[in-house]
């Protein structure tokens, strides 16, 4: 993997989901399974629908989320934390990094 | 089909087949076994059966051990369209075996249905459905609830329709195991049981007939009012608290037998049962207590 990857929406995916008083329900329709995520990881994984990125890009996103400053470069402990959930999102298939 | 005697049930079950509608499935069992003719007697009583030749949705067989084994170690063996799914057991486990069977006949075929693993039970035309693993007291309250004004939909197989979401009932003996047994039997002592059945894989087991209403009103649908995951515990006061709908749905999901199977159409299933009812964990320890607060939440959503 490149050191610095850009992540895509895995193809196949249609984000369908359902949220709910800050809860959110996901049809993972790769694996079948569902995942319970917070409104936050979805409109993540819709930025990335709409535009393939690296995660300095998103952390920005993940900043903002977290009521802090965005800064440019990304504040390294912000890049670790979205660096992890974009790790955690790959796992589950719902994204992929593109080829280097 | 208590209309047609025993002899004629028995000839049915070795002949050509007992046709036994129950719900919208019909089941043509043939059975050669003296014992669970009476067991089917007595309690599919009120049930529709069919002309011999009518279309049915399960062909299902079972028979006893030949040879040796019959003397010695009698078993009974259960064949599906011909196939052997499940191994065989005790000849005193013939009822509880078709029980089970006819429950794997549903849950691992009627995919129009969503198939929940769960108890649903109605009054004034709203269901409300209780999901529960093993051991959670999810039958006991059923079959409290049922003995008190509810109307028994299942005991254990929840058919939710795909297109719109209502709920289809199953109505068939209620299973109840160990301690359940005595309980239920003290509890509703006018209900009529089978006799208790040891040392089955789920320890002992007894199943309480199905009202006669219930059968009558088979094709009464219900509407989904209430998902309560119930858990009995000793001594606990009768207790409903909130589950958001996401979560709610993350467990349904995990107690639904086709859920994955259904693929997006299940997830859209259950999305739209959550959004449509109220969800609650319900942790009680005397059915009475229990019973009140059913009929609470049927007040409160008057």
């Amino acid at each position: 993997m490149c050191s610095s990857p850009i992540w895509r929406l895995a193809p196949g995916q249609r984000l369908v989901h359902r949220c709910h008083d800050g809860e959110c329900v996901l049809f993972n329709d790769l694996t079948g399974d569902t995942h319970l995520l917070d409104p936050f990881t979805i409109a993540l994984l819709d930025a990335l629908r709409a535009t393939p990125q690296p995660a300095a890009s998103l952390a920005a996103l993940c900043a903002e989320h977290d009521g802090g400053p965005t800064s440019d470069p990304a504040d390294p402990a912000e890049l670790e934390a979205c660096e992890e959930l974009l790790a955690d999102l790959a796992a589950l298939n719902l994204i992929e990094a593109l080829p280097c | 089909m208590a209309s047609l005697g025993q002899r004629a049930l028995r000839d049915r079950l070795r002949g050509p087949g007992l046709r036994l509608q129950t719900g919208p499935f019909v089941t043509c069992v043939q059975s050669p076994l003296a014992a669970l003719a009476d067991s089917l007697g007595v309690m599919y009583a009120d049930y529709p059966v069919l002309e011999e030749g009518s279309l049915a949705d399960f062909h299902v067989r079972l028979s006893g051990s030949h040879g040796l084994r019959r003397l010695l170690r009698p078993q009974v063996h259960f064949h599906y369209d011909g196939m052997a799914p499940f191994q065989p057991l005790p000849l005193g486990q013939a009822f509880p075996m078709f029980e089970w069977a006819m429950n794997w006949c549903v849950s691992s075929q009627a995919h129009s249905w969503l198939v929940i693993h769960a108890a649903v039970i109605e009054k004034e035309g709203r269901a409300a459905i209780l999901p529960a693993p093993p051991g959670s007291g999810k039958s006991t309250l059923c079959a409290a609830l049922v003995n008190r004004g509810w109307r028994l939909l299942s005991d254990e197989l929840t058919l939710v329709r795909l297109d719109d979401g209502r709920v289809d009932p199953l109505p068939r003996p209620v299973s109840l195991k160990n301690a359940s047994i005595a309980i239920v039997r003290a509890y509703a002592p006018a209900a009529q049981f089978t006799r208790p059945v040891a040392d089955t894989v789920k320890g002992t087991v007894a199943h309480m007939r199905a009202s006669s209403d219930s059968v009558a009103r088979a094709m009464e649908t219900a509407r989904p009012a209430w998902i309560v995951f119930p858990q009995w515990r000793a001594g606990a006061p009768a207790t409903l608290a909130p589950v958001t709908q996401a979560r709610a749905h993350m467990r349904l999901a995990e107690n639904a037998f086709n859920y994955s199977l259904l693929g997006a159409a299940g997830f859209h299933a259950v999305g739209r049962l959550v959004e449509e009812v109220r969800t609650f964990d319900f942790s009680y320890g005397v059915l009475d207590d229990a019973i009140a607060v059913f009929d609470s939440l049927l007040r409160e959503d008057a």
